[in-house]
């Protein structure tokens, strides 16, 4: 191979989002190597450095050269690429041109006994420099961002405006051009601690001289140095940081050169509700809150800086100043807030729209009411959590229109359930209150208590049924009522042990929908919220690892109660997990059965045609649907209902065995019909075993 | 007001810029990098993007650099002079350059050292703050400016409006004056805020200046402002919108369009439009806000405008 050098290219930019950098770091590092390899330049490793102000690649041996290469084609045969004078055909030529090669170029080569024709194309080598400008402008062009913008006077878009580039091949400036730059071998530093111009000398030296001026050029080393300046800070304070993953990752695409600082605040604001202090410095200014050894909060806070570490106490003082700022904002809502009774705020949720075609938060608080109302019904709750659970209802949303829930969104709930307690209200219903949004995430714990889940699922069901009713339900990738995640909310809960039936919870819903004089096709829109969760119940079985063909056969019994539908799913993937060998040649079995079928027939066989087989069939499913009916008519009955259908599989298979159904006799032949009529109904209720049959073949 | 004595006048030096040296100084310093420096336009808006000067000349070929104080109205924010951090009236310095020059950043950068801000021995920095305004049919990609954790500025690249796409494009820069002053000054209330401080030693402090408006405007804008009156002139001055965009006049229509804006606005702060009319009164400004740009780009920049966005035209020809 030829001499190699090495690449190197610097998007200089203005200050890139955070997370959109993010992602551009991973789609560089596999649009720089695929660039490169479609250009069919040779090159050796590809690494990438991304900070807020630059994206860089650099490129170990990248060859002067491309290899020159001889690419032969296969095109049709020779009786189709010729005519009977031997004239080339329209299809040779087609071919011909498809490849670049004139048609009197085509060879003739035998391939298996049959000759057909050949196009070879050779590419020669090229200059690899005269090819990276091409390579190193669909790189820039080529990372797609979630938002771009255009500046100035040019009408190329990028994240942010590019103000420089650097590209280097060895010591030779490779000439890309983008949006009126011309790259060159200057870049700049730390915006205020080096910032340049720095002359680069060769490829070799982009990385250093960008180390050199005050830059931490990639996200893995920025957060390294964070997290050692975070495990410094506890060591020195005693406390213990929390690091949640999204903020860590927006701090580190915040700088080129992280210092962790230290910050305080006054005490008395630690008499503020904890969850608004965290929400302020972690949601508002990007601080690491600190708790001490028992777990609890303390009035000091990490912050990560891009300034200069000699100014760190300026620094700290100001960043102190604006968290006594934001801390006696809160502080100043909280206290207006308290006093009212949390019930004063439930009117003026007539100012905040929940959805533009369902009306205000008031409108859904009475919805709410009502549901939970009917759960309460349904799970037969005592007097008192009937009562608290109607009363936390009521009382769900009212915090949306406090201060402090206006000025810091993520505490709406857990504010709530402060000033209910304030209030007076029983602690379950402040409780119900501050967990009513939970299940928040798949995962997530549902609400500790059953009043407190009535609430959370009648709220949830609630926007599924009103956004269902209004044709807004989730298409595709859009799904911005997070309507998914509610459903699936709701049916951890009702998997959990909230014994309520979600098909008639569904009914009491759109009833309230009704009322409000909401108009919608009330058949239609049910099957659609029941599908829905069907499907989402569905996804949940896949993810736990549910084969999809006894989820389809225990469909195929009808039932449409998530928990349901899980508790048999599970017991049918246990039930064959136990036994494999039973289930599989059962469900053959049925299948064959099944296929046999003829519904016209009915069932009433006579046993006086009967051989032995038969006899021996017919008695046993005779007992089967009597212990089915019994099992399904217990409450957790599923799988001794499929113990009493893996009792059928000797006698099914020693009828099949003996048995020819088609008996030319048409008496006997309809009786068998029957008898395999009914064997097949005693599965009707249970699970669909064919539909496990078709993946055990 | 304080009376200072002579002893600390004399110290001068050591005392931050007053509120107004802040304004006098931006001012000086955009008038340098050549923007008109304008005076606050005579009509209530919500913010200095709100100014024509900022929202019309946004659109359009031509270059435009301009830069003005702009006292803002946000009714529902009155607080009775209460709130440290929160009024019904504030300013905002507002700076619009287009085509946003490349060395844009730096040049803001230098505004804070013209009014004392050591922009190297801080932590400065911009954080991703995208802007849309569904009223004016308008976006643009920017930050946020922190210093220290503190949000002092918005800067923003304007990608389209009044639904026009700005070419080239605008940048805009508002600072707020009263945050950056209390940081400037190290106070942690807006009235204390120093205004001004005279030779003599003399100071007003911003709560000497506006705390009296602040509770009066709060009262008025909450619990006496007329709510038939304020519809009435809601309909009245979106008629007058369209009159006067019908005779071709997008300049004098725009006035009627914040007009309205501040209609709604107090009528919001008395809490009387509900969320369903709300989103009515949106789109009605939207409306008017959509048209006046594209009356602008048709009058004022003269291009050529699908007669679909002149809705108040009529297919009429006003020369």
């Amino acid at each position: 191979m030829s001499k190699t050098s090495t690449l190197a290219f610097e998007i200089g930019t203005e200050e890139i989002p955070a997370f959109d950098l993010h992602r551009a770091t991973e789609q560089l590092a596999t649009l720089v190597p695929t660039a490169l390899d479609e250009a069919r330049i040779p090159h050796g490793d590809v690494s990438v450095y991304t900070t807020p102000r630059r994206l860089m690649m650099v490129v170990d041996a990248v060859a002067e050269q491309t290899e020159a290469l001889e690419e032969v084609f296969r095109g049709p045969a020779k009786k189709i690429a010729f005519d009977a004078d031997g004239n080339p055909t329209k299809a040779a030529a087609g071919f011909a041109r498809g490849k670049g090669v004139d048609v009197d170029a085509l060879e003739l080569r035998e391939e298996g006994g049959t000759e057909y024709v050949y196009a070879t194309r050779s590419v020669p080598s090229r200059d690899v420099a005269g090819l990276l400008p091409d390579v190193l402008g669909s790189i820039v062009t080529g990372i797609s961002w979630p938002k771009s913008c255009r500046w100035g006077t040019t009408s190329e878009y990028f994240s942010r405006p590019v103000r420089w580039l650097v590209a280097l091949l060895g010591d030779a400036v490779v000439p890309v051009t983008f949006a009126g730059l011309q790259a060159g071998r200057l870049t700049w530093g730390h915006r205020f601690l080096a910032p340049g111009p720095h002359e680069v000398a060769c490829a070799d030296d982009l990385l250093a001289v960008v180390e050199g001026a005050r830059v931490v050029p990639s996200e893995t080393a920025r957060e390294a140095a964070i997290r050692e300046g975070v495990a410094k800070a506890e060591e020195q304070t005693g406390a213990r940081a929390e690091l949640p993953a999204k903020t860590l990752l927006e701090v580190t695409n915040l700088c080129e050169y992280p210092t962790v600082l230290v910050g305080t605040f006054d005490e008395e604001f630690l008499q503020v509700p904890e969850e608004i202090i965290v929400d302020a410095m972690l949601m508002h200014q990007r601080y690491f809150p600190l708790y001490d050894a028992q777990g609890a909060l303390t009035n000091r806070f990490i912050v990560v800086t891009n300034g200069n570490p000699d100014c760190a106490a300026t620094i700290t003082d100001g960043n102190e100043r604006v968290v006594r700022a934001r801390l006696s904002d809160a502080k100043f809502f909280y206290d207006e807030d308290l006093k009212r009774p949390l019930e004063d705020f439930v009117e003026r949720l007539d100012e905040v729209v929940f959805q533009e075609a369902l009306g205000t938060m008031r409108a859904k608080t009475d919805r709410i009411v009502a549901l939970t109302s009917h759960l309460a019904d349904d799970a037969a709750f005592s007097e008192q959590d009937a009562r608290d659970a109607a009363r936390a209802a009521y009382l769900a949303k009212a915090d949306l229109v406090t201060n402090a829930v206006v000025e810091f969104t993520s505490v709406q709930g857990v504010m709530g359930s402060y000033y209910a307690e304030a209030a007076g209200e029983t602690p379950a219903v402040a409780r119900a209150i501050g967990e009513h949004y939970r299940p928040r995430f798949s995962g997530d714990e549902p609400p500790s208590t059953a009043v407190g889940q009535a609430v959370a699922m009648a709220d949830k069901l609630d926007t599924i049924c009103g956004l269902f009713a209004v044709g807004q339900g989730p298409t595709g990738s859009s799904d911005p009522f997070a309507l998914r995640r509610s459903a699936i909310g709701i049916v951890a809960m009702l998997e959990g042990g909230l014994a309520v039936s979600l098909a008639d919870a569904v009914d009491a819903s759109l009833a309230t929908y009704e009322e409000a004089g909401v108009a919608f096709d009330r058949a239609s829109v049910r099957g659609e919220v029941v599908d829905f969760f069907v499907t989402r119940t569905k996804v949940m079985l896949r993810d736990e690892g549910a084969g999809a063909d006894a989820i389809d056969a225990v469909l195929a019994a009808g039932v449409v109660e998530p928990a349901e539908i899980i508790a048999r799913v599970r017991a049918l993937e246990s039930a064959r997990k136990e036994a494999p060998e039973t289930f599989e040649d059962l469900a053959i079995a049925f299948a064959r059965a099944n296929n046999l079928r003829d519904a016209a027939a009915g069932t009433a066989f006579d046993e006086a045609l009967f051989t032995d087989p038969e006899r021996d069939l017919a008695a046993a499913v005779k007992q089967a649907a009597a212990g089915v009916a019994e099992a399904l008519a217990k409450a957790d009955g599923y799988a001794a209902a499929l113990s009493q259908l893996a009792a059928l599989r000797g006698p099914i298979d020693a009828f099949f065995e003996t048995t020819m159904v088609m008996d030319d006799d048409a008496s006997v032949r309809n009786n068998r019909l029957q008898l395999l009529n009914a064997f097949a109904e005693v599965f009707a209720d249970v699970a669909d075993f064919s539909k496990m049959a078709k993946s055990a073949k | 007001m304080d009376t200072e004595t002579a002893s600390a006048t004399q110290e001068a030096p050591a005392l931050p810029p007053t509120f107004q040296d802040v304004m006098m100084n931006l001012q000086r310093y955009w008038s340098s990098v050549g923007c008109v420096v304008l005076q606050p336009y005579d009509n209530e808006v919500g913010a200095g993007t709100n100014a024509p000067a900022t929202t019309l000349r946004s659109l359009g070929p031509d270059t435009w650099r301009t830069c003005y104080v702009q006292g803002c109205r946000r009714p529902t924010d009155g607080r009775y002079g209460e709130n440290p951090n929160r009024t019904q009236f504030y300013y905002q310095f507002q700076v619009l350059m287009k085509p946003s020059p490349d060395n844009i950043q730096e040049l803001y950068l230098g505004s804070l050292r013209a009014i004392g801000i050591d922009v190297d021995a801080h932590d400065v920095r911009f954080v991703e703050d995208d802007w849309e305004s569904p009223t004016l049919g308008a976006w643009g990609l920017g930050w946020e400016v922190w210093i220290d954790g503190m949000e002092v500025t918005q800067f923003t690249y304007f990608q389209q409006v009044g639904g026009f796409e700005c070419d080239p494009v605008p940048v805009e820069i508002a600072y707020g004056l009263e945050r950056l002053t209390m940081y400037i000054q190290g106070v942690d209330s807006m009235f204390d805020i120093v205004w001004s401080r005279g030779d003599d030693g003399v100071t007003f402090t911003y709560g000497d200046v506006y705390l009296e408006n602040e509770k009066q405007y709060s009262a008025f804008n909450f619990e006496v402002a007329d709510t038939d009156f304020l519809f009435q002139e809601f309909n009245d001055r979106e008629a007058e919108c369209g009159r006067t965009l019908a005779a071709g006049l997008p300049l004098p229509a725009y006035d009627s369009v914040l007009k309205c804006c501040h209609a709604f606005n107090l009528l919001d702060a008395r809490g009387v439009i509900s969320a369903t009319e709300r989103m009515a009164y949106i789109l009605r400004v939207r409306t008017l806000a959509k048209a006046c740009c594209a009356s602008y780009m048709k009058h004022v920049v003269g291009m050529d405008v699908p007669a679909d966005q002149l809705v108040f035209e009529n297919g009429a020809e006003h020369e």
